[in-house]
This record gives C-alpha cells, structure tokens and sequence, in this order.
C-alpha cells in the first residue's frame, strides 16, 4: 500500500494523522446537486436514482413532516444549530462502474486504502460487500453467489429500480418517515445504503457487510438499510463507516431497518469509526441515526452489536420491537469517547408478545472532555406475559474531566414480568493495574489490557475479523487517552 | 377544572397567589423577609408541566388545586388533644391537626439549652441566628423548584427542632399530622437541625379520614452538624382522596450520618421528591424508601443522591410494591460533583407487581462528573417467586398466607431501617392490610 499512499491528498498534516488513519480526502470527480434542501433537491435526487412515482411522493411527504417537526433537544449533547441549508444532500462519484462504466481507479484505491475488497477475492471471502461512497453505492461483491440462493443484496437505488415492490411493502414499516425529526429529514433525502432480503428458511452462507464512506465536503450522508429476513431465515450483517478529517462538521443521518419473520434472525453489527474532531473539539462528524429492528414474527431474533469509537457527536439508539411470541431482542454496545466527543447511545426494548426477552450489555468509556451517556428504555406491554429483560450497563472513567451518565427507564405493566437492571460506574480499578504493572507491563498496555477486559463481553459477540479489528481499534485511540 | 387550569405560562398554582398568601403582619421581619423571598421565586419559576422529565409520570394538571383553599394559619390549642398510642416512647410530641398545634414535653427536655422544638415563628426571635442560616438554606440545592417556593411562601404551620452540640435524644420528637377538614390544603414546614456531635431522632405520622379531600404540600429541611447523626422516619398514611406533593431536603456536615426513611402506604396522589446532599469529606446517607400503591394509587417518588465532596458515601434503597390498578414511579439520581472522588454511592430500586392492571416504573439514573469514585444502580422487577410460594404451601399454608408472608419478607429489608418498634409494627399491620386475601 505504501507506494500509493502517497498519491492521496492529506488536508491536514500534522501527527493526529497517524491517529485517525482514514482522515484522507479522495480526488474523485463528483456529480454534485447544489446545496441547500427543497422540495425541488428531493425531486431532483429521486430523479437522479431513476426512482418510481410513488417513491418520489414519498420523499415529499417525509419532507413535509420534517419541516414541522421540532429539532431534539433531549439528548444530552451540545453543540451549534445545524443549518439544514447549508448542506448538499446528494454528491456521487461520477464515474458509476454499476452502469456499465469503470470504477474509477482513485476510487479503487481508496476502499483498498480502507482495507475494504470491493473486487471479489479471497481474502476476506466470507463477506459480501457494498461500498457506499458519499451518496452512491458504488460496488457489491459476490452477488451472482447469493442470488443462487435467492438472496438480494444490493444498494438501495437499484432495490428501487429492481425490486419496488418489495421495497415499497418494507420501507418505513419499523421507522416510519415521521418517526423523528432525523428520520423524517432522512426520508426525505436519503440516498443509498444496503437491501438485504433472505428468502424463506435461507441461511445466508457469507457475512452481508456495507461499508459507508464520507468524501465530499460539506456533505451530509443519509444511508438507509432494510433488511428483511423471512421465516427461518438467517443473516449476519456488518457495517462499517470511515471520514475525511475536516475543520467543520458533516452530518451523518441514517434510517436502518431491520424486520425479521418467525423464526429468522437478524445479526446487525457495527463498527463506527467516524472521524471525531480534534483535541479542541474541532471538525468531525455528527452522527444522528435511527436504527429499529421489529420481531414481527414468533421465535424470531434481532441482535445489535456496536462498537462506537468514532464521530464528534452520536445520537443512536438500536431498538428492538418484541411482538412475536418467543422473540428475542438483544444489544451489545461499546462506546469510547475521548477528547470532546459527546456519545449519547442506548437501546429500547418494547417487549409485546408473550414469553419475550431482551438482554442490554452496554460499556461506556469516557476520555479526555468527553461526555457518555447511556439512555435506555424497557417497556413491558401488559400483553408481554413472562417477558424477561436483563440489563447491565457499565461505564468506565479515564481521567479527571470526563462525564458518564445513565439514564434507563424501566416501564413493567404485567406482573408476569422478570426485569433485572444493573449499572455501575467507576475508575479503572488501581488494583488492577497495579497487578498487570507489577508483571512488567507499561501503564498504557495495561490500560488497554483491562479496558479489553471490560468490553469483552461485547467483543465476543462480533464476527470474528471484525472483533480483532474493534479491539486493535479501541487500542489505537486509547494510545493517546492515557496519563 | 375550567378557568383554573395549570399550565407553564401561569406564575401561580391555582390557589396560591398573593391574596391567599398567609397573614404577616405580627409575624417576626425575619420571617417575613423569608416569605418574601420565597414568594418571589415562586412566582419567577415556570409551573412544572408533564413535558417535564421529572413529571411526565404525574401530569402536574392531575392536582385539582383549584378544588383547595389553603388553611389558616394555625395557633396553639387551649387544651391538650387526646395522647396517641404512641407518645409515650418520645421525648417530645406535636399534635397538629384542623384545630391548631400543641407541643408536649414528656421527658421535661424543653426549656434551657436542651432541646429545642417550637413554632417557626417563636424560633426566628429566640434562635435567630439559626433560622437565619438555615431555613431556606445550604441544602437547598439544585434550585429553585416550584413546589419548594411554594411550600416556603405559604406553609400554615412552622416547626423548628434542634438539638444543641453535643446532646443526645434518642427517644426525640414525634410529629403527628391528624387532618380532616374537606376542601384545605395544608403546607407544614419542618426546619431540624442537628448540632455538632449531637444525635437526634425525629418522626413524623400523618393521617386523614378515608373520605376527606385534601391536599398536603410539606416541605422539609435536615440539617446533619459536624459529626451529627440525625434519624427521621415519616409514615404517610393519608386517607384515600388525599393528594400529596413533598419536597424534602438534607443536609450532611463532615463525618455526619444521615439516617431517613419514607413510608408512603396512604393518599391518592402521591409526588415526593427527597434530596441528601452528602456535602462534606466522610459525611454518610442511609435512604430508605417503601411504598404500597394499590386501588387507585399513584405514588411518584425521586431522590437525589448528591455528592458534592469527596470521600462521602451514600446508600439507597427503596422497594415497593402495587397491586389492583395501582401505579408507582421511582427516579433516582446519583450526583457526583466535579471533584467528588473517593465517593461510593449506591442505590437500588426492588419493585413487586402483585396483579395484573398494576404498573411500576423505575428510572435509576447516574450523573458523574468525576472519575475516581464508585457508583452503581439496580433494579428489579417482578412477581413473588412462584418456587417461594408452592415451598411455603407445601407446608401447609394457604396461598393467601403465603403471599402475605413473601411481600412482608420483601419489604422487612426496609422496615428494619425504621427507628421505632411501634412504627415498624404499624407498617407491617398496613402492610398485611394491603395484600388483603385477593393477593
């Protein structure tokens, strides 16, 4: 790699590179819509992705919602108003290698720079990718394979073209448009992301995985997935995100869907890396996402894993809507946040159907300034006979001028209901790292030794190339986070 | 409820403006400057609404103030009322009820430079200083609060207790609140404060009849000296057309041990908010809560544990129970301050749903501002262990008893906590009254 690295462009040179390794720009010729939003920018992305009557009117009437809907201010994160305006909502690499034309070769170098197979190989051939730069899909691998078995994996632009009426039963049956305000803003404007359909008591043989990847300046990225595995089905599914290091703050707001029938399982894991601004809370990316699973049928299963590490602020709660008997609801959720990041994450269980259970692993680290709040809610419906959740939330403290919060809500309407919730919140234990030290191990490896302790419960639950990768990760940005 | 609504907008809670504000006039300055300035935030703070966080479980619009008129301002009565069963086991007894107050001085500890309890406004002249410094003082953290203004611009009846460095009542004083006149919100306001080295129990115990419509907003403030243990227990057992709104503060000095435990069984509508600030180095606070909401109960219960120095300790615990169509609500927070190391807090929620139609909810939260500490939270939540129940049928109890005996076990946890016998008995007796045969 290293005899491209020179040819990409560093905006900024200093050491912090070193830190955050994907905060190169790429030089790709984009096609760009102007900035600001309006109804005329909806109508114009629409026909840009080639989109259906139908889904046009959608979008508007997203739109339309959005505009009267109040901007959040519950979370408890701070920063400037965004300026919806100030924004352009759709920027593509002009050279489109799914239309028949070349990929171009920056392109190519950058998801090879990212460490991301957009050509078939053998490495790594246990997972299917979509490449998603700025607001096109640009790559999907292995696809011939899956479609043997039946399995649609592909962006969302050609889902719409090739499969509408799949896409129309699904979309926006978990988050409807005006769910939020982040959500409705997403469906009004949001370009590509994955569609992922397993046909009936399909298991998917490879792992799904779409890696999203901020380029254009002043962008904004609003990817939306839908995932629907039918009864008996199964799929595991891994998303990564990577972006320029810049002095200002780009918006990152995606709608992910996931639906699973009776008895399908649904394995959604995260790996965000977004690029987090710099010491003095300067630039990165604000990551506001509505992420919804729903059981819709009996013994089905849905299972978030996330590792955040990334983006200036992050505004993400993973939900999951228990309605089939049986089902299973499950989130493992590791949040590190350093310098001035601000990470206000949990989940939400709504527990419907009978003999439904969930379990809550969350792990928070707070760094530097940072501020890491875990925001929860388990809600037992009276219908929720037996319903079971369990729930711990751990946070971790490193340094003196950091803040970790905890705000579960807890809501028990049946007294058939078994609910256990724990939280604890502490310093790295010295008596840990007393021990680890006293065997001959630096402070910083120690540090990193036990905050790898402290998250393994999460770890584990990751794909396993995707697991060693979130721990060499966490090492990286702890590296500068001690002493 | 037409004209009268509550809303954010309005400066005033229904029935609380200047014309009711109590008569002044021959009321000492000090008081009166106190009144003034509470009546003032009162009316600069927001009323709060059910788009607020901390009432989003109990719309504020569901207290038919407007139903209330505040009760006059009340005065000694000529004859002492009739002892309760209880007297005996305190040093000092306050009666209170519609008619007017009496102070009864069992152990002859009145008087002199032992123990103080007389009216607000007795105090402001003989214990200036005191009144001064505290009543509306330090522990009033996190301010200013609707309900507390109120409270301290409007209360009917004034106490004030304190125990002198050094002196020790361990019988102490027993407050009996005894209401029944339909239509008046009463406001009692409780000043205690504890000197250094000095240990102090104080209970308190309110009752209405079951068809008497009232509204209760008390406010209270603890003060814990330097070394000071201060034990408080209150036993609410308002009838069941009574509403409620609490908001009770404490304070604790350096090496001081606060010891307080709430007992909320009666009344319709219940909204109390307990706040122990540990604010000086190895100053402890025990909290212990229980609550029972059956029928038509709604018990809305929050505590802030705040640790506004370092090397302090904290440790809560409330368990509750609802049945029939009860509701309850609990929402803690641990507050560590910035700086508050070496602090261990913990508090744990336990919750026992007994029918279905009931409902509990419970938002333990955790607000840290510093890093070398410990703090955690629990939560649970669920019915009686079946495993429990088919043991103790085995054996040849009824299902009924059985039930009875597991929640009794459940909440004796808390009930140890209680300073008195008599009143842990009471509790108990309320207790098995509530589970009634159709548990």
């Amino acid at each position: 790699m290293s005899d491209t690295e020179t040819t990409f462009k560093l905006e900024t040179d200093s050491a912090l590179v070193q830190e955050y390794k994907y905060g190169f720009v790429s030089d790709v010729e984009a096609d760009q819509l102007p900035k600001g939003l309006n109804e005329d920018i909806i109508r114009a992305i629409s026909a840009k992705k080639k989109e259906p009557e139908w889904m046009t009117e959608w979008r508007l009437k997203a739109y339309r919602r959005w505009q009267k809907k109040d901007y959040p201010k519950w979370a408890k994160v701070e920063y400037p108003p965004v300026d919806f305006q100030d924004i352009r909502y759709y920027s593509a690499p002009k050279m489109n290698p799914k239309e028949g034309g070349e990929i171009d070769p920056e392109l190519a170098r950058t998801f090879e720079k990212l460490g991301i197979p957009i050509e078939e190989r053998n490495h790594l051939a246990g997972v299917a990718v979509d490449a998603v730069f700025d607001s096109m899909s640009i790559a999907t691998t292995h696809r011939e394979m899956l479609a043997e078995k039946g399995i649609i994996f592909c962006s969302m632009s050609e889902a719409l073209q090739q499969h509408p009426e799949l896409v129309r039963k699904y979309l926006g049956s978990v988050v409807p448009p005006g769910d939020n305000f982040y959500a409705a803003l997403n469906s009004a404007v949001f370009s590509d992301g994955s569609f992922c359909f397993i046909p009936k008591g399909v298991r998917c043989p490879v792992e799904l995985s779409t890696y999203f990847r901020i380029n254009a300046k002043d962008t904004g990225q609003f990817e939306r997935t839908l995932i629907v595995a039918e009864e008996g089905a199964y799929v595991s599914y891994i998303e990564g995100c990577t972006a320029p290091q810049r002095d200002n703050n780009q918006l990152h707001a995606a709608v992910v869907e996931l639906i699973a029938m009776e008895g399908a399982e649904i394995k959604y894991s995260t790996v965000q890396n977004w690029y987090a601004g710099d010491e003095n809370g300067q630039g990165g990316i604000y990551n506001f996402v509505t992420k919804r699973g729903h059981c819709r049928g009996a013994n089905s299963k849905i299972s978030w894993t996330q590792v955040e590490v990334g983006a200036a602020i992050t505004w993400k709660y993973p939900s999951v809507i228990l309605e089939g008997d049986n089902s299973v609801g499950e989130f493992y959720s590791v949040a590190f946040t350093n310098k001035k990041m601000q990470a206000d994450t949990g989940t939400k269980m709504i527990h419907i159907g009978k003999n439904t259970s969930s379990t809550i692993i969350s792990k928070g680290i707070s760094a530097g300034e940072s501020v890491n709040s875990y925001r929860g809610m388990v809600r037992i419906l009276p219908s929720a006979l037996n319903a079971r959740n369990h729930t711990c939330c751990d946070s971790m403290l490193i340094g003196d001028k950091c803040f970790a919060n905890t705000y579960p809500v807890i809501e028990a309407e049946t007294s058939t209901a078994i609910i256990e919730h724990e939280a604890t919140t502490s310093k790295i234990s010295e008596e840990q790292l007393f021990y680890v030290q006293s065997r001959g191990i630096d402070e910083e490896s120690a540090t990193s030794l036990i905050v790898n302790g402290f998250c393994r419960d999460v770890f584990k639950e990751l794909p396993m190339e995707f697991s060693v990768e979130a721990i060499k990760l966490l090492e990286l940005k702890l590296e500068h986070s001690v002493g | 409820m037409t004209t009268a609504q509550l809303s954010a907008e309005s400066a005033f809670i229904p029935g609380f403006d200047e014309s009711s504000l109590p008569a002044n006039g021959n009321q000492p300055a000090l008081l009166q400057a106190k009144r003034a300035a509470a009546f003032a935030q009162y009316r600069e703070v927001p009323a709060p609404t059910a788009r607020d966080d901390e009432w989003r479980r109990t719309d504020p619009a569901s207290f038919p103030f407007e139903r209330f008129v505040p009760a006059a301002a009340l005065g000694p009565l000529e004859e002492a009322p009739t002892p309760g069963p209880w007297d005996s086991e305190f040093d000092v007894v306050v009666s209170v009820s519609d008619a007017g107050f009496h102070i009864k001085d069992n152990a002859g500890v009145l008087g002199g430079d032992k123990l103080v309890v007389e009216t607000l406004a007795d105090a402001a002249i003989h214990h200036s200083e005191l009144v001064e410094r505290y009543l509306q003082g330090p522990a009033r953290v996190k301010q200013p609060r609707k309900f507390s203004s109120l409270g301290d611009a409007f209360w009917n009846f004034g106490l004030f207790i304190y125990a002198p460095a050094r002196s020790v009542f361990t019988r102490g004083v027993l407050i009996r609140y005894h209401h029944t006149r339909s239509g008046q919100a009463v406001l009692p306001r409780l000043l205690a404060v504890v000197g250094e080295q000095a240990e102090l129990t104080i209970a308190e115990y309110y009752e209405s009849p079951e068809t008497a419509e009232l509204l209760a907003i008390s406010t209270r403030e603890f003060y814990a000296g330097k070394g000071a243990v201060l034990r408080a227990a209150s036993l609410q057992e308002w009838g069941a057309r009574t509403f409620h709104i609490g908001e009770d503060w404490a304070r604790a000095e350096r090496d001081a041990r606060v010891e307080w435990v709430t007992l909320l069984l009666g009344g319709l509508v219940s909204k109390m908010m307990v706040t122990c600030d540990v604010s000086e180095p190895n100053a402890n606070a025990y909290l212990s809560g229980l609550f029972f909401a059956n029928d038509n109960q709604h018990v809305d219960q929050r505590t802030l544990q705040l640790h506004s120095s370092p090397n302090t300790y904290s440790n809560l615990l409330y368990k509750g129970a609802v049945k029939d169509h009860g509701h309850s609500i609990y929402q803690g927070i641990i507050d560590a301050s910035p700086g508050a190391i070496k602090v261990d807090a913990y508090q744990m929620n336990n919750n026992l749903i007994l029918s279905e139609g009931a409902r509990a909810d419970s938002l333990p939260g955790l607000e840290i501002d510093a890093d070398d500490l410990k703090c955690s939270h629990g939560a649970t939540f669920g019915n009686l262990d079946p495993n429990q129940l088919f043991y103790l049928q085995s054996r040849g109890l009824t299902k009924g008893v059985a039930r009875q005996l597991l929640v009794m076990a459940f909440f004796e946890e808390v009930i140890a906590r209680v300073p008195h016998e008599f009143m842990r008995e009471r509790v108990r007796e309320d207790v098995r009254r509530k589970c009634g045969d159709s548990v």
